[in-house]
């Protein structure tokens, strides 16, 4: 037999109970204090996201109630997209500890998201294709369509 | 050959065994299930950015959600809505404090951060019960506002000047979007509202193994740490779904 292959006896692992496989990135801490140091800066790293995301949130509302009517709206569109990946970078690479994984683990995760450009870009760019053919367009004028009925 | 072999053995490739990722199999079919469950919200949201993109007027969402509980006719915009936003950030502080203390098997800590993201979960649901009820009081369901013939004022309180000053608006569009907005804000948070009720079901359960030690018998919170992804997710559509429907 060659040693390429792993000569420890896994197969139990995968032929029972899969969560004994589990060995997140977190689980060395598992029996340790929880009150000490480097616990407690993990749980000020939340409590400081916690505050980020209140104040980006309380932004967004403050521009939503006062400012989106005076300014262009593709310049608030602009703002609140930003402010919302923003918000989700936050809550997807701490809350959901992302940020700690394999590196790998990451990429395989956020790769199949590309496909959002192209899904975003050519439905909007659809409807309003659309809107401009209804607008343009004397059989697919809704004010002739209403008249006409 | 054996030259060849030993350098394979010797390499840092993956030989079976163990986790790639150093991941568990659970948790990443976790997130490759919530990787879909992206794209499922990602087409309802997108599907709902191109009717809007088609449709020449569209409610305001100043003008839709201004009402609070108990303050009768009062213009509150956004107001309502932002305390909701507050109650799931703030369930999902306490869904990652609950994971946190499961990796140093804190059982104490799980069950009371637990505790809390339920409660959380649960006043979340209670908000959108009472804005579904308020907006169906208003008139608005599932298929509501086709009568192409009932009159703009039906309609109008929904719509800016701008909007309402629009030709297509009386022409019948403003009555269509205002149907496609609320089929989709139905569909939509309904979607949503359902993903909150099932979570809280889990982190129920969650709660139950937590307080009869399952999870201290199993030598590890992975279980807590799974629900605690999901619940993060819903977290994370919300603030999607808050800008798309809210804010722009």
């Amino acid at each position: 037999m060659s040693h390429t292959h792993n000569d420890h006896n896994t197969q139990h692992f995968y032929e029972g109970d899969q969560s004994k496989l589990y060995s997140g990135v977190m689980n060395p801490h598992f029996g340790h204090d929880i009150t000490a140091p480097d616990s407690k800066k993990q749980v000020g790293r939340i409590w400081k996201v916690f505050w980020i995301l209140l104040v980006v949130t309380i932004v967004e509302v403050i521009l939503g109630m006062f400012f989106s009517h005076h300014l262009p709206e593709g310049l608030v569109a602009f703002f609140f997209l930003t402010l919302t990946l923003l918000k989700a970078a936050y809550i997807v690479s701490v809350f959901m500890h992302l940020g700690d994984e394999r590196r790998n683990f990451l990429i395989t995760v956020l790769i199949p998201l590309v496909l959002f450009i192209w899904f975003i870009i050519a439905f909007l760019a659809d409807g309003d294709f659309w809107l401009h053919m209804n607008s343009t367009s004397p059989t697919r004028d809704v004010a002739a369509i209403v008249s006409i009925k | 050959m054996a030259q060849a072999t030993a350098t394979t053995a010797d390499s840092k490739l993956w030989g079976g065994g163990r986790s790639p990722f150093n991941v568990s199999y659970g948790k990443m079919m976790m997130w490759f299930f919530l990787l879909s469950d992206t794209f499922t919200f990602g087409a309802f949201l997108i599907s709902y950015g191109t009717n809007r993109f088609f449709s020449a007027v569209w409610p305001d969402p100043n003008k839709v959600f201004k009402a609070f509980p108990m303050m009768g006719h009062m213009s509150l915009p956004l107001l309502f809505v932002s305390i909701m936003t507050f109650i799931l950030i703030m369930s999902s502080v306490t869904m990652v404090l609950a994971v946190h203390a499961g990796h140093y098997g804190d059982r104490k800590g799980v069950i009371k951060w637990l505790l809390f993201t339920i409660v959380g979960g649960i006043c979340f649901l209670s908000c959108q019960a009472w804005e579904w009820t308020h907006l169906h009081s208003e008139g608005a369901w599932w298929g509501s506002f086709t009568d192409f013939s009932a009159p703009a004022s039906s309609i109008e309180h929904f719509f800016r000047a701008k909007a309402i000053s629009n030709p297509a608006f009386a022409a019948g569009a403003g009555m269509q979007a205002t149907h496609d907005f609320y089929n989709f804000f139905f569909t939509i948070t309904g979607f949503h509202g359902a993903h909150v009720a099932s979570g809280v079901v889990l982190l129920i359960i969650a709660l139950v193994n937590s307080v009869n030690g399952t999870y201290d018998r199993r030598g590890h919170y992975e279980m807590v740490e799974k629900i605690g992804l999901y619940w993060h997710f819903v977290d994370l559509v919300w603030v999607f779904v808050f800008t798309c429907f809210y804010l722009l």
